[in-house]
């Protein structure tokens, strides 16, 4: 189990990160805390000729509020993000999701620009990032741009990253205050992918009725899934176990052929969307 | 002469034990975790290769044509072997049963994925597998025979054509009038059970550095295997050599379980060396090898049970049917496993009669291997749910149950109807004490609360035996011939009177060295720190298995204290030259020796030693002047088994009772274990901190049998279970803190009164947990018939009852 040959480079700054990218005549790819590359790597799943760390590029690895948002640098570990008052006070939501990554070793290692980049569809970042509306900003040759979580994740195992492109940032807008949030997941043990998850935001009117949601699920498609229904079906509604229950119903009815592994079938998957809607739903209200 | 090996601890020559039964810490854990210790894979010799091995994507293919020669032109690559090579050199190995053994390389076709193709030895690793890539095989696929039940169909493809067919091996096994006891049963219950393939994960997977002199034709190979002699032995069969032209070193690993020791891997790099001038190289099998093609895999069982009882609930037989699918060839010896249970069929109970109708079947799976309790696991997942469906049948509350059906304390040694005796126990008392620890009147309270609030509480209360010493007579059904296993050791005090032990047995993590420490000090009444273990290598050690069976602890006492008499009875004569008296008036007390009748005067071991080696002057004449001695032990009154199997084999019997509570999420079918409590009896506790480390982790193992551990197979047996993203052992975070009490319950039998107490909770985990979960889902009228019961299996329980919102 060891790697094809490659080479490996390690630059300190960002242009030169992103020139090796764009050189054309080898296969490169980005490395940041390897917890999924260095397995595809070391199986031969992955064979690119060159590896970019990114490790020793500066202004990458940092947590700070600006206007309205919190901006984690992409090389910022997941165990920093973890242990951030900032995070665990305006995005408890981030902070609650992180705790459900792997254990204390894998969130040391991995970073949450590598977790966004993998875009694998059972893992929680990707999920949270579309949940709380958040803003990859991307360097490539031409300069920089931003990509809306919501636009970010393809489908399995891709984004609309280019291939010389390097996501520097995510920007996560802080909730207005008031406003609920649930992180469930369900997994074989404590720290395994998700068979399926929810991250929720859900915010009342005056009138004590849903005024706006996000439900948004993991590990039951192709990347996140946004509950489109779910959250009309809501809105409006007097919180109560009928109308979550109505909103896990409405996920499961929308939910087209979930994966099937050997951990759950597509009917179960369908089952713990609807499930983990209706307990996330109830958990978010309370918090509002 | 024979030598009486102390039964008890006050048959030992000291007053008050300092060491042995006390919680010693364990000497040799500071190396280990720190690292000091070689591992294998830290050796490095002159002029070392390293091993890759290309293996059959395909489960079942023929070998149609194979080209090496691009991978032994790339720049590094020392040697190539193929089938052929395989062929030339080596027998196919001893196999269980015999004749369903496999060369180490596939010659004309793969049976399994993962089956040995080709193999390179390059100047590293990554070399050697950049080389994997350039070998071109062409294979013709073949129908996979991938269902045991389809494999013993005449039509079906043949795994080995040779031998005409896929049964390896079917027979019934009646001890007892089993037709009477059915007929004349005023209940009878018959269920079907299925277990799925799990087994051992040590953290340190199989590594070995071979070297095989092509002038000598000597081999030396360097290894983390579990049995360092036995391995020796199969490696000169293997490829046909004296077995003295076989040198095993057996390195300190981390853990088996049963699973260390890949033989093929082992053969592939001697004959990889061989080619490559007797060049030493280096095999680490990796976590994707050994999960796919090691000796990861046992158990893959489909069971059907029936159990009768009288009208008050007292089992008037047992009948077990068991297909087991032992994969693509018998050289994994997990048919081992499908013997075993004949030493505990009928589990801590009074059960008269048995059948056991067994059905060994070859398919295209990875070989199957031992595992930590070789079997009885799921025999005993089998008879303790048929001891609930009874239970709940006739409205008997489980612990009532077994305690109708417990061997009475005074009824030992007693004879099971599969031959085996048991030495002692207590279970009734045992099943007190954990019915005390848990609370159990309180716990049924509680269950009865939360079912009406609707919640799924269980509670599993499981009992089952844990059989001791093995012994090769046990798996004499399987066709191993030996009765007695031997375990050596030297005892040796030099000049200073400084004390080394000499062993055969490698360090594998479960205590034994200290043990050896213990006991030595304990005889000569020195400090443990004074005694130094030292690990031999198979060309110099005395007979010896290592661990296994849970046999070492007490086998390895036995052998210890046989040598340490040996040495007194020595030292005794040399006293009584010196001190004009009588051998016979010798006595070794706290580390002197003294003089009956004369208190003034005494030797210490040391001045005796000393003596010996520096006053040959003082000698009797014709003295042996050595003060060391070698003493073999093997179990005492074994008996070869009769036609029908049985035999007197394991020596000891230890018992457990667990008591389990356990929640189910009624909406997703996720088992919570909510508490564990358990009480064991296995005799003198050697040292109390290592039974109750054996216990914890052996708990863990069970928990991951009953909810979380399983080899899948998919379509055409593509294994889908190939690294721990998918085969998931249990964490910190799913095993619960485990409350633990002790009855002790010596054996009369063996050294110290010590029972075998190493493979453990696996026996009773996996039932006792089961019980739990079915208790829980018992009111809804589903049952749990199939380990592990993960969340979409217990769900489609749940909703095939009809719960689901």
């Amino acid at each position: 189990m060891k790697p094809a040959p490659l080479d490996y480079a390690a630059p300190e700054t960002l242009a030169e990160a992103v020139a090796l990218l764009a050189d054309a005549s080898r296969e490169a790819k980005v490395i940041a805390g390897g917890q999924s590359l260095m397995p595809m790597l070391n199986m031969r799943l992955a064979r690119p000729e060159l590896l970019v760390d990114l490790r020793r590029v500066d202004g990458l690895d940092h947590i700070r509020e600006e206007h309205g948002a919190i901006r984690i640098g992409a090389m910022t570990s997941k165990r920093e993000v973890e242990q951030s008052p900032l995070v665990r006070e305006r995005l408890p939501l981030l902070h609650a999701a992180t705790l459900h990554v792997g254990h204390p070793q894998i969130r040391s290692r991995g970073t949450v620009g590598g977790s966004m980049a993998q875009a694998d569809p059972a893992a929680e970042y990707p999920c949270v990032a579309v949940a709380l509306g958040a803003t990859m900003r991307v360097v490539g040759p031409g300069g920089e741009r931003t990509i809306p979580a919501a636009d970010f994740f393809v489908t399995y195992l891709t984004t609309a990253l280019e291939e010389d492109e390097i996501l520097v940032e995510v920007s996560f807008p802080v909730p207005a205050p008031g406003t609920g949030w649930s992180f469930t997941e369900i997994s074989r043990r404590h720290g395994d992918f998700a068979l399926a998850g929810a991250a929720i935001t859900v915010a009342l009117d005056g009138a004590g009725t849903v005024a706006d949601s996000a439900i948004v699920l993991f590990g039951v498609g192709p990347g996140p899934v946004r509950a489109h229904a779910a959250e009309a079906r809501i809105r409006g509604g007097r919180p109560g176990d009928e109308l979550y229950r109505e909103a896990g119903a409405a996920v499961a009815a929308a939910l087209t052929d979930p994966p099937a592994d050997v951990h759950a079938d597509s009917e179960y998957r369908r089952h713990l969307a609807a499930t983990m809607t209706t307990r996330g739903l109830a958990e978010a209200v309370q918090r509002t | 002469m024979t030598v009486e090996i102390p039964k008890s601890l006050a048959e030992l020559p000291v007053g008050e034990p300092r060491w042995v039964g006390r919680r010693v810490r364990r000497t040799e854990d500071a190396a280990l975790l720190t690292g000091r210790v070689e591992f294998i894979d830290d050796v490095q010799l002159p002029g070392m290769l390293h091993c890759a091995i290309l293996r059959s994507p395909f489960a079942h293919a023929r070998i149609t044509s194979i080209d090496v020669s691009a991978a032994l032109a790339l720049d590094g690559v020392a040697a190539v072997v193929t089938g052929a090579d395989a062929r030339a050199w080596a027998n196919p190995p001893r196999s269980a049963p015999e004749g369903w053994g496999a060369l180490c390389i596939a010659a004309e076709k793969a049976s399994f994925v993962g089956e040995p193709v080709a193999a390179v030895a390059a100047t590293s690793r990554y070399v050697a597998e950049d080389a994997l890539e350039l070998i071109e095989v062409d294979y013709e696929p073949l129908d996979v025979v991938e269902d045991p039940f389809a494999a013993m169909q005449p039509d079906s493809e043949l795994v080995h054509e040779d031998q005409g067919t896929n049964v390896m091996m079917q027979r019934v096994f009646t001890w007892g009038e089993v037709d009477a006891a059915l007929a004349g049963a005023a209940h009878t219950f018959t269920e079907r059970f299925r277990w799925n393939r799990l087994g051992a994960n040590p953290t340190e997977t199989y590594g070995c550095v071979c070297e095989w002199d092509p002038m000598s034709l000597d081999i030396v190979v360097r290894g983390a295997m579990q049995s360092p002699s036995s391995f020796a032995l199969g490696r000169a069969a293997t490829f046909g050599l004296a077995s003295n032209k076989v040198r095993v070193v057996g390195h300190a690993h981390g853990g088996s379980f049963g699973g260390k020791g890949n033989a093929r891997g082992t053969d592939i790099a001697c004959m990889l060396s061989r080619k490559a001038g007797g060049r030493p190289v280096k095999w680490i099998e990796d976590r994707s090898e050994y999960m796919t093609a090691g000796a990861s895999q046992a158990w893959d069982r489909h069971y059907e049970a029936t159990l009768t009882t009288d009208a008050e609930g007292v089992v008037t037989a047992l009948v077990v049917k068991l297909v087991d699918d032992i994969g693509a060839s018998g050289d994994g010896f997990g048919a081992i496993s499908a013997a075993k249970p004949l030493t505990a069929f009928t589990g801590p109970y009074t059960i008269p009669v048995a059948r056991y109708d067994l059905t060994l079947v070859a398919t295209n799976k990875v070989p199957a291997s031992p595992y930590r309790g070789m079997g009885p696991p799921p025999h005993f997942f089998v008879l303790e749910q048929m001891m609930d469906i009874a239970a709940r049948g006739l409205a008997i509350d489980p612990a009532e149950m077994r305690r109708r059906n417990f061997i009475p304390a005074d009824r030992f040694p007693y004879t099971i109807p599969s031959g085996n005796e048991y030495d002692s126990g207590s279970y009734e008392r045992v099943l007190d004490e954990a019915l005390d620890l848990a609370g159990y009147e309180q716990l049924r309270k509680d269950q009865a609360a939360a079912r009406a609030e609707g919640r799924l509480v269980g509670i599993g209360v499981a009992s089952a035996i844990e059989p001791g010493v093995f012994d090769w007579n046990a798996y004499a059904i399987v066709g191993m011939p030996q009765t007695g296993v031997p375990e050596g050791a030297t005892v040796g005090v030099d000049i200073t009177g400084s004390i080394t032990v000499r062993v055969g047995f490698s360090h594998e993590g479960q205590g034994q060295p200290t043990l050896v420490s213990q006991l030595v000090a304990e005889y000569f009444a020195v400090e443990m720190d004074a005694v130094r273990v030292v690990h031999l290598d198979t060309a110099s050690a005395p007979p010896s298995f290592g661990p296994g069976g849970s046999r070492l602890g007490v086998a390895i006492t036995g052998a210890v204290l046989g040598a340490c008499e040996r040495v007194r009875d020595k030292m005794a004569t040399v006293v009584a030259a010196i001190m004009h008296c009588d051998a016979g008036d010798v006595e070794l007390r706290d580390g002197r020796f003294r003089v009956a009748g004369r208190p003034e005067v005494d030797m210490t071991v040391a001045q005796v030693a000393g003596t010996m080696l520096a006053r040959s002057d003082l000698l009797p004449e014709g003295m042996d002047p050595l003060p060391e001695a070698t003493y073999v032990w093997t179990a005492p009154g074994r008996t070869p088994a009769d036609e029908e199997g049985r035999a007197k084999s394991y020596l000891t019997a230890a018992q457990a009772v667990h008591v389990v509570v356990v929640e189910i999420d009624a909406e997703t079918g996720v088992v919570e274990i909510v508490r564990y409590c358990l009480v064991d009896d296995c005799g003198t506790r050697l040292n109390p901190v290592v039974v109750e480390g054996q216990t914890d982790g052996s708990v863990a193992q069970g928990i991951g049998a009953a909810l979380y551990e399983e080899y899948v197979y998919g379509d055409e047996a593509q294994p889908l279970t190939a690294s721990f993203m998918d085969y998931l052992m249990p964490t910190i975070n799913e095993v619960p803190a485990i409350e633990k009490r002790e009855v002790v319950t010596p054996s009369p039998v063996s050294p110290l009164g010590a029972k075998g107490c190493g493979e453990g909770a696996m026996h009773t985990t996996p039932a006792a947990v089961m019980c739990a979960v079915n208790d829980a889902l018992a009111p809804l009228g589903v049952m749990a018939r199939e380990v592990p019961a993960a969340p979409n299996r217990v769900w489609n329980l749940l909703r095939s009852a009809g719960t689901q919102r």
